[in-house]
């Protein structure tokens, strides 16, 4: 799994000061911190390489599905890059509503309005439990 | 074994704290649809899987890519993703190179300090470091086996 290859890096060796090593030990930083999550500014740099999904979560999802043989690595990050994306969205379209219910407070209903109200969502009607 | 779809979803955590970076502070997010928003991504990581295989199909191929994902995000409508994606591909990609530069590195220097190993040994060693190295790009061919034997 993709996230595995940085845990395998990981234990060579404690601290060195080659540039190579440098990276290693980031790596072990990052994992040591939970697997790809990460707080504070550094975050934002390499929000972009690292999921915050787990990739074999995401993987084992996409093989879900009987007519899926193969999928590359890369196309198991970008899935889970634009679920990220697509959770962003929701919540963000959500919150429209909250707002005009003069609420601070998400609910399951500002959800279900975005859903109606938005072509993009429409697959998502009947999916969820009620 | 396969597993039902239903029974897959995301974690709890990363989803909350998705969804608390996307909102202005002070604003709350009821368990109710926090659940329904991890449930949706569920959901949509289905429809896109589906809809990028289709485009592997129509290409006579049977490994999805990331231009099949890319294309099912365009066919979903969700055309605002693609930039961020493509950027997000790119760094991921530079990011794989360099891990696997740098993980050849340090077997390099291992290798170089085991030169007192007798023949036998190294070469046992030499394998194993061989599978591991193409561990990555044999990983989705050793999945093929599974799905053989899911499916």
């Amino acid at each position: 799994m993709a996230e595995n290859v940085a845990l395998s890096v990981a234990p060579l060796g404690p601290t060195e000061s080659d540039p190579e090593r440098c990276e290693g030990e980031e790596e072990v930083r990052r994992n040591e911190a939970g697997e790809n999550k990460q707080t504070g500014p550094v975050a934002g740099a390499t929000q972009n390489r690292l999921a915050k999904l787990p990739l074999s979560r995401i993987k084992a999802l996409m093989k879900a599905d009987p007519d899926v043989s193969l999928a590359s690595q890369e196309s198991v990050f970008i899935i889970a890059k634009a679920t990220e994306l697509f959770v962003e969205m929701i919540a963000k379209d959500a919150l429209v509503y909250a707002q005009h219910g003069k609420r601070k407070t998400l609910q399951r209903k500002d959800l279900d309005n975005a859903i109606e109200a938005i072509d993009e969502f429409a697959f998502l009607e009947g999916t969820l439990d009620v | 074994m396969a597993e039902r779809p239903e029974d897959l979803n995301l974690p709890n955590a990363v989803i909350t704290r998705i969804i608390k970076e996307a909102l202005p502070d002070g604003v709350n997010v009821s368990k109710e649809a926090r659940r329904a928003i991890s449930q949706a991504a569920s959901v949509f990581v289905l429809y896109a899987t589906s809809c990028a295989n289709n485009f592997a199909m129509k290409a006579k191929r049977k490994t999805l890519n990331a231009t099949d994902v890319m294309s099912a995000m365009e066919e979903m409508e969700f055309e605002r993703f693609l930039q961020p994606l493509r950027e997000s591909l790119e760094a991921y990609k530079k990011g794989q190179k360099g891990k696997k530069e740098a993980s050849e590195q340090k077997r390099k220097d291992a290798k170089e300090k085991k030169n007192d190993v007798e023949e036998n040994d190294k070469s046992r060693e030499e394998e194993e470091e061989e599978e591991e190295r193409m561990e990555e790009d044999q990983e989705a061919e050793n999945e093929v086996e599974e799905e053989e034997v899911e499916n």
